[in-house]
């Protein structure tokens, strides 16, 4: 891992498109200021965990899976 | 062996057949005009980019999304609007702009099921992270929400 220390203001580049602004530190609270393109994800890690486990669980589904939900969804 | 979902919105005229392995479908043939494209990848999988939406015909509004790089690669996924009549994701208009969608019958927002195996009643939905796509280019992407209304494991039958 690549450690660098910044003060308020100042910045750094990943790359030639993104760009991280460190805005403001308040005791243990860092706001961070991020540009990027549009293509590139950028979340706060515990959500991008969140979704990702979600999907590597829901990846992978089986025909018969479906066939059970939809008799239960037509019972509904 | 199912139909693909039609897309009245194509007007393409490649209509270029080829083979592609499934392993819920065995081997289908895709027509250019009826892949999607999803970039960035789905979180997790970001390295595939090319699915096809395969209708399930069981008077049930779900709906595959199958991978046509790795074969065992599908979700089950569905329009919200089954789920949640007012599900209205803050982002999407910046979704739509992002996407180049100019008109809303050309916009498709789903959301993937997980159906733990076994335990099908207990299936959810992950509102979290609708997929968004533009019928007309057949470009999407997974968008997250920053927003404690949608869970990425809302239940979506009674338990």
């Amino acid at each position: 891992m690549l450690i660098l220390t910044r003060k308020t203001g100042e910045g750094l580049f990943i790359g030639d498109d993104i760009r991280v602004t460190i805005l403001e530190i308040r005791g243990k609270q860092i706001r961070l200021g991020i540009e990027a393109p549009t293509a590139i994800v950028v979340l706060r890690e515990e959500i991008y965990r969140r979704v990702q486990q979600e999907n590597l669980q829901a990846a992978g589904a089986r025909d018969i899976d479906v066939t059970e939900v939809a008799q239960l969804w037509r019972q509904e | 062996m199912r139909d693909m979902a039609t897309n009245p919105q194509t007007t393409s005229t490649d209509m270029t057949v080829f083979p592609a392995k499934t392993r819920n479908f065995g081997s289908i043939e895709v027509r250019s005009d009826q892949i999607i494209y999803l970039e960035p990848g789905l979180l997790g999988f970001t390295k595939y980019h090319r699915y096809v939406l395969i209708e399930h015909h069981q008077e049930a509004p779900f709906l595959w999304l199958q991978c046509l790089d790795k074969e065992d690669l599908a979700f089950v996924v569905i329009d919200p609007r089954y789920l949640l009549s007012e599900y209205q994701p803050g982002p999407l208009p910046q979704a739509m702009r992002e996407l180049e969608v100019e008109s809303t019958e050309d916009l498709k927002v789903l959301v993937i099921l997980t159906i733990p195996r076994g335990k099908p009643q207990e299936m959810t939905a992950n509102l979290m992270g609708p997929v968004v796509l533009n019928l007309k280019t057949r470009q999407g992407r997974q968008f997250i929400l920053d927003d404690p209304s949608y869970s990425h494991k809302h239940r979506v039958l009674p338990g």
